[in-house]
């Protein structure tokens, strides 16, 4: 029980780093700078035709000791975590003995009373199950390779030590939200992360906005993140609320008890407003807005932030309150599930036209937040939170290696064009310089489109078939619909940016004047790729752990190979897939861009349809205007409420008394007669006020 | 009508006659001797009420030093038209009346109202014990070593004159 | 119509009156103390009046009022040597006795 009791160990190691080189190594860093200015690496020559300095990110000529030594902590510290949640997995699957398994309900590993009195309870407390250990895992796992994957991508930046330090603090806050035991502490995490985002979104202080390509500063953009998971938050708190109130308590195990007995309504009512928490933190409908501008951000805190975790924290949160969401009204479950569903198409669709290659992965984040809780909405009380968590849990992984490959590919066009270069226009055929970050975003892409025997087809076809089973024919059309899109899409971006017209292996491969931009590029180095060839093995295997659903659910059945290969159901998801790859590969192997651009152009329907998904069907225009007109409006009438009739009213205060003193000094004449009427008249009005009294009293 | 009494009228009329005067010329010069007027009117109805050393000292110095004090005032102050400008009316002069007719309609009313203006005592125009004068009654209560006396404020009052005389000549330096 | 203490107090009131409409209403500094010192007069009047008429055993005492005359009289001579001195220094500072001009001290 000691192995399970010391796991706090894994939640304090990353604020832990995050002390030691905020206040420690960075510090060493700043202070061991050369005292000169620092040089510009890529010179003055890197001048776009706006004029600006591209990406604004301050280089040193080197790194300092303390950068590196900053670096090394993070990873090593991490290194420990993430050994230690794998021993943990390992151990409570059966795979290895060190100690007996878990009880079903976990172990409470730290605990402190922050308050106590008669019916309030505040507890800060974490526990270890097998849920918990899951997501430990993915967490440590994809925390431990993009610290390790940003020592490259990151090199010679200014900011090298507060990077890491920040990706300390974001792994604490996520490890908060696994460990945590009850509502308060969860809603901590929830918070914790939301701010390291801002941080790690914001990540580079000047950069300019550019609006030509549609893309915002970052430091709004963090903004923009921020906000938008408060919106979401204000919901998750009045549904915590609710729940406290009628049922007294935060922790969810005693809620699991207790909700029995709550009012159903109410109860469902709650249950949708802490659904509004995973809205905003998962980025669905209508709260998505933030997830595609927070790609503003360096490449490895999408990965980590955006691909794998934090968006992942709202699938979590659901996952873990399952117990009340199947106490409650089955409309709840259809609200997450309709959500989901809808989200996901609707993110899907918009990603078939973007150009940036961080936007097709940042949509495709979207769509596939969406199956999750398709997922978790559709299971029903048999599979529970499984399907939901099993394509968490692979999805963590493939899409942590494709922004990882997408960081890989700009990272290195980056130095080769001295410019920032994330239109896919601009690339093809990058294969043939990048053949290992090219092997694995294939694999990875082969992977989330559902294609046979990858990880992403067990999960995301129980998901799809579960749908139908449980009769839920709606979302089976929506999903599987969807499932063709992602390939689609996948394959013309896989397309795009490494293969192209005219390459080896039918397009697919690089050739000879397929690269469409400027420079020769390069492989990446080893502190690159090493993690892509260390994501890629999961993006395969992480499938074929088929008694995942009974791991977190002991009588949940668990996937059988013969099973999946026998129902009919699991064939049209396989169908759709290839369809989308065929229609892809057609597409944009044989056809030249310019060509698909002026068709598109000259149909009507089409341009129509094309302009309408680039712009994100406008919702972004939409909150916009609500906020420029209606948000800063009802400002405005507020602020004119505090200005005028506030400090009015104080101002007016001072202006009284200035006045009254002002025209009361004017009693002083300085003239002797003056005083003396003073004196006389007072003495006549008190001697009349005195022979009135005598005579009234007498 | 006795005697006393048609003096006691006279003097009045003439005693409010003449601060009437005072208050209301406006050729200064001409107050102050109406000043004198009301000085040695006064004087009269100290005698009328038997007491003739006050009389004699307001004679002496009321009438004496201070009128010649007034008027040496009025040629150091002068103005450069005596006769219509030098002792102007305030503008709030109908103020002043109301005061001051105010005040002493209360005085009045107290006077008449009062228990101890309205008791006349037994002896109303007291005859003293004994025939001995005003001035030497006056000069044993202002003197005498007994307990009831006067002394302390007699010498005081000394005092005070040596610092209004000492204050006169500093105040009135040339510098 | 035989006097009585009554016919003496009101003879104060008035002439008290009167120096107090002198003291308000006039603009010469002199003037203002002529109307005090006719404002002195009337009290010390009434003092002597009431030393007259109020005789209550002992006999010490009949002559209290007149005693107080006689320091009013004195302090009130000294009292004018001064301020005639200040109004002289005034008037040799600003060419005029006019006392409505004297607000040095006002707001």
């Amino acid at each position: 029980m000691v192995f399970y009791q010391l796991s706090w160990l894994i939640l304090l190691a990353p604020l832990f780093s995050f002390v030691v080189i905020i206040f420690g190594t960075r510090v060493w860093d700043l202070l061991s700078r050369p005292r000169v200015a620092a040089a510009e690496a890529h010179g003055s020559d890197a001048h776009d035709e706006y004029d600006l300095d591209d990406d604004e990110d301050p280089q040193v000529a080197y790194l300092t000791m303390g950068a590196l030594v900053s670096g090394y902590v993070g990873i090593a510290i991490m290194a420990l975590a993430c050994l230690y949640s794998w021993l943990l997995l390992l151990n409570t699957a059966g795979a290895i003995t060190i100690a007996p398994p878990l009880p079903g309900s976990g172990i409470t590993v730290l605990s402190y009373v922050w308050y106590m009195q008669e019916g309030v309870n505040y507890v800060i407390s974490f526990h270890v199950d097998n849920l918990a250990i899951v997501m430990m895992v993915v967490v440590t796992t994809i925390s431990l390779l993009v610290q390790f994957y940003s020592q490259g991508y990151m090199e010679n930046s200014a900011g090298y030590a507060r990077f890491f330090s920040y990706l300390s603090l974001f792994s604490f806050s996520m490890l908060d939200i696994v460990f945590a035991q009850n509502f308060l502490v969860i809603f901590v995490g929830w918070e914790l992360v939301g701010l390291s985002s801002y941080l790690l979104i914001g990540f580079w202080i000047n950069k300019q906005a550019k609006p030509l390509e549609d893309r915002p500063q970052p430091a709004s953009a963090a903004i923009q993140a921020f906000i938008v998971n408060r919106i979401g938050d204000v919901g998750f708190l009045i549904g915590i609320m609710i729940l406290f109130v009628n049922t007294g308590t935060f922790e969810f195990s005693q809620l699991a008890t207790k909700v029995q007995s709550m009012d159903k309504g109410l109860l469902t009512l709650a249950m949708i407003l802490v659904f509004c928490g995973a809205i905003g933190k998962s980025a669905q409908v209508p709260l998505q807005i933030w997830l595609p501008t927070a790609m503003e951000g360096p490449t490895p805190v999408s990965a980590l932030i955006h691909a794998a975790t934090m968006v992942a924290a709202g699938v979590y949160m659901v996952a873990r309150t399952f117990p009340l969401f199947a106490a409650a009204d089955p409309a709840a479950f259809q609200v997450v599930a309709w959500i989901g569903g809808f989200t996901a198409i609707f993110a899907a669709t918009i990603a078939l036209v973007q150009t940036d290659f961080k936007r097709v992965l940042a949509f495709s984040t979207i769509s596939q937040l969406g199956y999750m809780f398709v997922g978790l909405g559709v299971a029903g009380s048999v599979y529970n939170n499984g399907p939901g968590m099993f394509h968490l849990f692979t999805h963590a992984f493939f899409k942590a290696l494709l922004f990882l490959g997408a960081g890989s590919v700009i990272h290195m066009l980056h130095h080769a064009t001295h410019k920032e270069v994330q239109d896919m226009r601009l690339m093809g055929g990058l294969s043939k310089y990048m053949p290992i970050t090219a092997i694995t975003w294939l694999i990875a892409t082969l992977s989330i489109s559902g294609f046979p025997f990858f990880a992403g087809f067990y999960s995301k076809d129980t998901i799809i078939a579960l749908a139908y089973t449980n009769g839920y024919y709606g979302l089976w059309a929506v999903t599987w619909v969807t499932a063709g899109l992602t390939a689609f899409y996948m394959l013309r971006a896989y397309i795009l940016a490494f293969g192209g017209k005219g390459g080896s292996w039918g397009g697919l491969w690089g050739g000879e004047g397929v690269y469409r931009g400027e420079g020769v590029p390069q492989e990446s180095p080893l502190t690159i790729t090493i993690p892509l060839i260390l994501l890629a093995i999961p993006s395969v295997i992480a499938g074929y752990w088929f008694s995942f659903f009974t791991y977190l659910n002991p009588t949940a059945p668990s996937l059988n190979f013969g099973e999946i290969i026998a129902d009919w159901r699991t064939y049209p998801g396989i169908v759709v897939a290839l369809l989308g790859f065929a229609w892809a590969y057609t597409l944009y192997t044989r056809v030249d861009l310019a060509k698909i651009n002026v068709f598109v152009q000259g149909n009507t329907v089409l341009r129509v349809l094309h302009r309408i998904l680039l712009h994100k069907y406008y919702i972004d225009d939409l909150y916009d205007l609500f906020v420029r007109y209606v948000v800063f409006g009802i400002s405005h009438v507020v602020q004119a409420f505090d200005t005028y009739i506030i400090d009015g009213l104080v101002n007016g205060t001072a202006r009284l008394v200035t006045t009254f003193g002002r025209d009361l000094r004017h009693v002083e004449t300085g003239k002797v007669q003056t005083y003396m009427f003073g004196f006389f008249g007072g003495l006549a009005v008190l001697a009349l006020v005195v022979i009135v009294l005598v005579t009234v009293i007498k | 009508m006795d005697l006393v009494t048609v003096i006691f009228w006279i003097i009045a009329v003439i005693l409010v006659g003449s601060a009437l005067l005072v208050v209301t010329q406006r050729n200064i010069v001409h107050s102050a001797l109406a000043l004198v007027i009301v000085f040695a009117m006064a004087a009269g109805i100290y005698l009328l009420l038997n007491a003739e050393f006050i009389a004699i000292v307001q004679i002496l110095i009321y009438a004496g030093a201070v009128t010649i004090l007034i008027l040496f005032a009025l040629m150091l102050t002068r103005t450069s038209n005596i006769q219509l400008n030098s002792n102007p009316i305030n503008r709030q002069w109908w103020l002043a009346v109301i005061v001051s007719t105010f005040v002493g309609a209360i005085i009045v009313y107290a006077a008449a109202v009062s228990p101890h203006a309205v008791a006349d005592v037994s002896n109303g125009s007291g005859q003293l014990p004994a025939g001995i004068s005003n001035v030497a009654r006056i000069g044993q209560l202002l003197y005498s070593p007994t307990t009831y006396s006067y002394v302390l404020p007699f010498e005081i009052a000394s005092v005070v004159l040596l610092v209004a005389i000492v204050g006169a000549i500093v105040i009135g330096r040339e510098d | 119509m035989g006097l009585s203490l009554n016919h003496y107090l009101v003879l104060g009131a008035v002439l008290f009156c009167i120096g107090l409409y002198g003291a308000l209403a006039k603009r010469n500094g002199v003037a203002v103390l002529m109307g005090i010192e006719i404002m002195l007069n009337a009290v010390n009047i009434t003092m002597v009046a009431f030393s007259f008429y109020n005789k209550v055993p002992p006999y010490a005492t009949y002559f209290t009022c007149q005693i107080f005359a006689i320091f009013i009289i004195t302090v009130a001579a000294a009292e004018v040597a001064v301020a005639l001195a200040m109004i002289i220094a005034i008037y040799r500072k600003r060419s005029s006795v006019d006392v409505g001009e004297i607000d040095f001290m006002k707001w």
